[in-house]
Formats: structure tokens, C-alpha cells, sequence
């Protein structure tokens, strides 16, 4: 995995850049009014089930424009973690 | 009664003056106005509190952008349009500065805090990151929203029946763009 590794700062999984993008598309993406958001069955798959998603189901990359999208994900991450660990 | 009509990206490119005997230019720089089109409109209401003056700035970028690409050698769709946005850029910023000089006298604009352009930084940064994230291809797309939506690398492998490390370099060059753009904020850390 070092050969990977591109910043010394973070793990084999970077996880601190993906932790700064979240907050970075929490600080800027804000999307009250959820305009081209996937629909949330296509949020939780994502989570639960990702082999049955497709980036057309996704809109390509709205999640990394959308604050609300990142919350919801956050919130199901964090709902199937807590599920887990029952 | 008739409502007037926003100028289109093609009207636009109707009023420049484009040299007849480089017929590139005018389809480079047609594609480019499309393609930047949505990201000038945040960009300029994000820095100038709307975007009404887009067509305007966008005729000035347009003119800029010809008289560079006339005396040099045929360019890229990607190259036409990352120049033409800089000059788009470059016009918008200059307004806010020169809006930001205007300052009225007992109006609190007054005091020296000399930070008049610190709230739009984060506006330049949203729209980078979306740049930066346009022409990757698909599978490293739904690989890097995989791991959005997951703490592990090798959980991503797994659901695309490959190896964690065959994936991290697939995504190797998308993950550097984007660290480079989260930099600053990492080293903050």
C-alpha cells in the first residue's frame, strides 16, 4: 500500500481526506431545496447495497455538490454502523 | 406584454468577431461559452451578488480569448475553455474589487478590517473542486463515491470484485486533485 500513499499526513484509507472533502461539501454544496438529488431509496442502496447502484441512479456526482445528500449518507452510515454493532 | 430574453451562450458568440479564415476558433470558443456557461453564472453571483452582468463579462472573456487564440497555434476544446474561463474569472474579480473599493462614507465599510474579499474564498474553492472533478472517468467516479459513502478502501474493492490496491491506483490521480485542493485545509489539521 505505500506506493499508494500520497500525503504522510493521512492513513491507507485517507481517511483525512475524505473526512476534509465531507466538510468541505457540508461548508459549500448547501442544497435546501434538493434539486437534483437521487431519490433517498438510491442513497440507502448506496450504503446497504452498492452493487445495485448505477451512477445514472446517482446523477454522477451530485453527492459531492450537495450538502444534503452528504448529510443523509452520514446519517445512514452511521444508522448501519449502530446496526452492526447490536 | 413580451418579456426579453436572457442572451444564449450562442448569441453570445454571434455578436464576437471571430477571424473568418480560423473557423477553429469560433467552434472551440462556441463549445467553451456552453460548457463554462453554468459555472459563470454561480461564480458571478456568488462574487457579485447576481449574475445579470454574465453576458456582459462573458462578450469581454469571449474577445480576450479570440485575440490570444488568433495569433497562436489551434487549441483543444479543454485548453479553449479552461483559457476563456480564466478570463471570465479574471473580469469578475476585477468588478468585485473595483465594487469593493466603492466605499460609502459612515457606512461601516469604513473601518480598516481589510478582508473585503475573504467571505467569497470559499465560493472560488466549491467551484474548483467541481472543475476538478468533471473529466474523470466512470469507474473511478463510482469507486470514489463508494468510498464517500464507506470508511474503507477494501470495502470498495470488494463490491467492484477487485483488490483494494488495484483501486487506489485507479483512483490515484482523481484522489492527488482533489488532496491537492484540500491542502490547505489539511495541513490546518
Amino acid at each position: 500500500m505505500a506506493e499508494n500513499h500520497s500525503s504522510p499526513l493521512d492513513d491507507d484509507n485517507d481517511t483525512l481526506l475524505f473526512e476534509k472533502l465531507q466538510e468541505h461539501v457540508l461548508a459549500h454544496y448547501p442544497n435546501p431545496e434538493r434539486k437534483g438529488c437521487p431519490d433517498p431509496a438510491v442513497l440507502k442502496s448506496l450504503v446497504e447495497a452498492p452493487g445495485d447502484v448505477t451512477l445514472a441512479s446517482l446523477n454522477d456526482l451530485h453527492i459531492f455538490k450537495c450538502a444534503e445528500c452528504t448529510r443523509m449518507l452520514m446519517e445512514l452510515r452511521q444508522k448501519k454502523k449502530h446496526e452492526a454493532s447490536e | 406584454m413580451v418579456e426579453m430574453q436572457k442572451p444564449t451562450p450562442s448569441d453570445l458568440c454571434w455578436n464576437a468577431k471571430f477571424p473568418p479564415e480560423q473557423e477553429w476558433i469560433e467552434r472551440t470558443v462556441h463549445v467553451a461559452v456552453g460548457n463554462i456557461w453554468r459555472h459563470a453564472h454561480h461564480f458571478a453571483h456568488a462574487q457579485l451578488g447576481d449574475d445579470s452582468m454574465v453576458p456582459e463579462i462573458m462578450e469581454i472573456a469571449i474577445d480576450g480569448t479570440v485575440s490570444r487564440l488568433e495569433t497562436g497555434s489551434p487549441q483543444s476544446h479543454e485548453d479553449v475553455a479552461v483559457l476563456l474561463e480564466r478570463l471570465f474569472l479574471q473580469e469578475v474579480r476585477r468588478r468585485r474589487n473595483a465594487n469593493n473599493r466603492l466605499v460609502y462614507l459612515g457606512s461601516d465599510q469604513e473601518l480598516p478590517n481589510g478582508s473585503a474579499q475573504t467571505p467569497h474564498a470559499p465560493i472560488d474553492s466549491a467551484i474548483d473542486l467541481d472543475r476538478i472533478l468533471h473529466d474523470i472517468p466512470p469507474d473511478v467516479r463510482i469507486a470514489l463515491l463508494l468510498r464517500y459513502s464507506r470508511s474503507r478502501w477494501s470495502e470498495v474493492a470488494a463490491v467492484l470484485g477487485t483488490t483494494e490496491a488495484a483501486i487506489r491506483l485507479r483512483c490515484k490521480r482523481a484522489l492527488d486533485r482533489i488532496r491537492q485542493k484540500m491542502e490547505g485545509e489539511i495541513h490546518e489539521i
